[in-house]
């Protein structure tokens, strides 16, 4: 019972957004909240502090309370694996945008993408990501003169 | 009769060949760069004002207002294909938009965004044209407390957008609050949330926040179902690429209330036209017979935030035009182009220029017309888009994405907040917390504390002043009676099942 | 410009073209970005743009010059970067006195004028304090006797409270012991709206964008923040002449280039800008926008920041707001 409680995403999120809640009301404890000119920085944070707390409770103790009477539904671990994959990839092209630049690290993203996420071949993979990002490259910088980020390389 | 003469007299001037080049020019520019994320109005008329300075300020401007207007028709291309807003007024576009065109609906989605733009702009230029002075004493009459009451009544509009559990949507509207308030505080300059970051001071642009939690978490989320070869499935045949009868007819009353919310609240410089496609959305959902069917695909969905987005534009014009004081980023460059031109924008622009005043509103007529005829023939090609293969499509749309950010903040600090949003919104999704909350939070939020702070500096800190005006105490009316509609259905079942309990 | 700074001006120019000859003449090569702290439209990038096109009439630069928008921080984003590009002649930045005046209360501002090489001082913007047309105030010591009379009920709009509409407020209160109330709109549109639709008293305005409501009969000035009278205004007295006796809070606009700029660098924009500063395209904008020519080179550019930020920080202590370096 209780580890099911532990592991139920209702109750994490309740106690995570609980904690943000108590953050927020921390934070806002250190600004003014009324002074000559009126409400401070703090009058607006306070309030929706105390909201984010109060409802965050509700929720997970009322999920808790619950609990007995439903089933949470089983996950699907795999799916969230690739999702989550995906993600880190993403994540670790945009870092890599600093020294790489855009057209650099987004072939390697795409190339990652096609080949782990989709089960392309290689070849397909090369082609798709010198394809995409070339054409970023043509469309946005030297067609629309739009900005994308640069590395050490100069593009 | 001065309206029509003066109208007349516009006609005569936009009409000529010249002009009408330079209309045609601006609706094409306006197009692009609603369709491009990462290209702005309002940097794309920056980049093009030098070269109109040797143009005649009327063909000049009749140009450049193309652009603004031409990038709201183009701006829904990416919210319905790919679910990237492609400007920050078409976010809530996404909602239904993107839905339709995961039924196979892209096609028809294009075309109702299309003629609710064309409706709206229209409508909007007509208004403009006719009430253009009373309406902008009618916008200098809200003030703070009224501002407040509005975003009051935008935030009680989130019980409609709740879905399965009115509890987690207001907790996703609390943290769009929290959001919001990153940055420095107008009042105090005091910092709030930066976590010592320099990139925060400014807080964060609401167009990070809406594409990592529409466009990235959508992609996190198909890469978790498995359906891998093909997106979404693209019907043959012209007739699948429009919109049928019965989804135009059930778009008629959105088309009207989206041009008219838009509009005014257009004409308010404190608010901005995201604000108005969300409230049209929400008076569509709210007096729908159909309020299920809403996020799901709804045509009239799609199509109240299309025509308010629309409508929205023109409305913004009122004050730039009649007062010299505009409404938004893109306005405000507009009017820093008829000064370097050596216009004098302000209450006598009408009386010292009315060939560019009267020149610029005919000239929207026909703009109107040349992007429906510009936009209708570009639906079919688009809709072919998501044709391609999702392992080019995905890796596409997040490259899409990236541009987006990057165009508008120019910094890689915040395409990391991008992936940061792209996380939450994942996360969110998988635990039954709706976005668009979220987003109403973070687009109301900022605005809403401003005006209670306004409001209460203004009457000494009495709460009074916000229910003491008439236009103020009607709005948060309406807004009280938003909260208690869900409490009136309940009510109606419990009544229902009692009278069928004891007949 | 006043006579002594054209004597300080001469005598500079004199010393750097006896460097110049020591140093090789430095001319640039590739464009040239101009740093701008607002988005496209906003202040600070309209008068870039006004700066570019007239050195580009006047076909005054060997090389193009671009915006580069660096938004956010009341100017602390830019001012980082500009820092970051230590010794790099191909980034200037467009200060305005925020820059001065923000690091002074923002802790985490990391970088400040003083990290960067002073260019050039370009212009001084003149205000003026506006009313409703039908206000019952006819001068600003009707306003600050209303003021005394019945304190809080008298509010002005403007900006961020360390704007210089904020600033004027805390000198003249501290000055004649009135207190009103300063409400923060974000853009000028909601300030101005504030005003016409009377929601507040008073707000201190541009004076190009107070011409055209004051001839619509919209507005009423009663007094303008300046040293001298404005030719548009020639009716309107200055704060002195109205019978306050406060320091004028100026609101400067010039340029910086990035920490360790060589000294042929500089020299090359000062020069590059003096001749702009001088062209009838630019004189024409300035008078069309009723800016004060201001002109100083780097040294005096440098004396002024200091002497800004001192007097900010003397009246920010004075306003209760904490100031941090």
């Amino acid at each position: 019972m209780f580890q099911r409680v532990l592991r139920d995403s209702d109750v994490i999120a309740g106690a995570l957004l609980a904690a943000l809640g108590v953050f927020i009301l921390r934070e806002a404890w250190k600004w003014e909240y009324a002074g000559f000119d009126g409400p401070g920085p703090g009058f607006f944070p306070m309030w929706y502090g105390v909201a984010i707390t109060a409802l965050s409770l509700w929720l997970a103790v009322g999920r808790v309370l619950r609990l007995r009477t439903e089933e949470s539904g089983a996950v699907d671990w795999p799916g969230v694996g690739r999702a989550l994959g995906t993600w880190a990839a993403f994540g670790a092209s945009v870092a890599l945008m600093q020294p790489l630049g855009f057209v650099l690290s987004f072939a390697l993203l795409t190339f990652f993408l096609v080949t782990v996420m989709f089960h392309q071949p290689v070849k397909t993979a090369l082609l798709t990501a010198v394809g995409l990002s070339g054409g970023f490259y043509l469309l946005f910088p030297l067609l629309l003169n739009v900005p994308l980020p640069t590395g050490l390389l100069g593009f | 009769m001065e309206t029509l003469a003066g109208l007349g007299y516009g006609f005569g001037i936009a009409l000529q060949p010249m002009n009408l080049l330079w209309c045609f020019t601006g609706c094409v520019l306006g197009t692009l760069v609603g369709i491009m994320p990462g290209l702005g109005p309002a940097a794309t008329i920056a980049m093009l004002m030098p070269v109109t300075f040797s143009m005649d300020p009327t063909g000049g401007i009749i140009m450049l207002a193309g652009i603004y207007y031409g990038a709201k028709y183009g701006g829904s291309t990416t919210s319905i294909l790919l679910n990237i807003p492609g400007e920050a007024s078409s976010v809530v576009s996404c909602l239904d938009g993107y839905q339709m065109a995961r039924q196979g609906r892209a096609g028809a989605a294009l075309g109702i965004a299309a003629i609710a733009s064309f409706v709206a702009g229209t409508v909007g230029v007509v208004l403009l044209s006719l009430v253009a002075p009373p309406i902008a004493r009618f916008a200098l009459s809200f003030s703070s407390p009224e501002y407040f009451a509005l975003m009051a009544l935008g935030l009680a509009l989130v019980v409609l957008f709740a879905g399965q559990s009115p509890l987690k949507a207001g907790l996703a509207m609390l943290v769009g609050l929290w959001f919001t308030s990153i940055g420095i505080d107008l009042f105090s300059a005091q910092e709030r949330f930066t976590f010592g970051q320099t990139s925060l001071l400014n807080g964060i642009d609401f167009m990070i926040v809406a594409i990592g939690v529409f466009a990235v978490a959508e992609v996190l989320g198909s890469l978790q179902s498995r359906q891998h070869t093909q997106m979404l499935a693209v019907p043959r045949g012209l007739r699948n690429l429009l919109p049928s009868w019965a989804e135009l007819k059930a778009c008629r009353f959105a088309f009207v209330n989206g041009s008219i919310t838009g509009f005014l609240i257009g004409v308010l410089p404190g608010a901005g036209a995201s604000i108005s496609s969300f409230i049209a959305y929400a008076f569509e959902k709210l007096f729908s017979r159909h309020p299920e069917r809403f996020g799901h695909g709804a045509p009239e969905g799609l199509a109240a935030p299309e025509a308010a987005n629309n409508a929205d534009t023109s409305g913004a014009l009122v004050p730039m035009l009649t007062l010299g004081l505009p409404g938004g980023g893109t306005t405000a460059i507009l009017l820093s182009a008829l000064v370097l031109w050596g216009l004098k924008p302000g209450p006598m622009l009408m009386q010292d220029s009315p060939n560019v005043f009267w020149g610029l509103v005919a000239s929207m007529y026909i703009g109107n017309v040349m992007l429906l005829l510009l936009n209708l023939p570009l639906v079919p090609l688009f809709a072919q888009a998501l044709r391609v293969p999702s392992y080019i499509l995905f890796p596409a749309i997040l490259g899409i994405s990236v541009v987006g950010v990057f165009g508008v903040a120019q910094s890689l600090f915040h395409v990391g907040l991008l992936a940061g949003f792209g996380l939450l919104g994942y996360v969110m999704a998988r635990l039954g917390f709706p976005g668009a909350p979220l987003i109403l939070g973070f687009v109301l939020g900022d605005g809403m504390e401003r005006a209670l702070r306004q409001s209460l500096q203004m009457s000494g800190g009495e709460l009074g002043i916000l229910v003491s005006r008439p236009i103020a105490a009607g709005l948060l009316a309406c807004a009280m009676l938003v909260l208690m509609m869900p409490l009136i259905g309940r009510f109606n079942r419990w009544r229902i099942k009692g009278i069928a309990e004891n007949g | 410009m006043n006579r002594r700074n054209v004597l300080i001006g001469a005598a500079a120019l004199s010393l750097l073209s006896g460097a110049g000859t020591a140093d090789a003449q430095y001319t640039p090569t590739r464009p040239i970005d101009l740093v701008v702290h607002s988005g496209p439209g906003a202040g600070p990038d309209a008068f870039g743009r006004a700066f570019i096109s007239a050195i580009e009439q006047e076909k005054l630069s060997p090389v193009r010059i671009q915006i580069n928008h660096k938004i956010g921080g009341g100017g602390a984003t830019a001012a980082s970067y500009i820092v970051e590009k230590k010794g790099d002649p191909n980034t200037i930045g467009l200060f305005t006195s925020a820059w001065i005046a923000n690091p002074l209360v923002q802790e985490s501002a990391k970088a400040t004028v003083k990290d960067m090489t002073p260019v050039v001082r370009l212009v001084i913007e003149p205000a003026v304090f506006a009313v409703k047309a039908d206000s019952p105030y006819k001068s600003m010591m009707d306003i600050v006797d209303a003021a005394k009379k019945n304190p809080g009920t008298i509010k002005q709009s403007g900006g961020s409270p360390l704007a210089r509409d904020a600033i004027v407020r805390h000198v003249l209160m501290s000055n004649t012991g009135a207190r009103w109330s300063f409400i923060s709109f974000p853009t000028g549109s909601e300030r101005i709206a504030a005003l016409l639709g009377g929601h507040v008293d008073m707000m201190i305005i541009e004076p190009s964008e107070a011409g055209e409501l004051i001839r619509g009969g919209q507005m009423r000035a009663l007094a303008q923040i300046s040293d001298r009278r404005l030719s548009t205004f020639p009716d309107v007295p200055t704060l002195r002449e109205a019978g306050f006796n406060v320091p004028n809070v100026p609101q400067a606009r010039g340029f910086v280039a990035p920490p360790d700029t060589p000294r042929e660098v500089i020299a090359f924009y000062e020069q590059l800008f003096e001749k702009v500063v001088k062209s009838p395209t630019w004189q024409k904008y300035l008078n069309d926008n009723q800016f004060e020519d201001a002109f100083l080179k780097s040294e005096a550019t440098g004396k002024f920041f200091d002497e800004y930020a001192n007097l900010m920080r003397g009246i920010l202590t004075g306003a209760g707001i904490k100031v941090v370096r």
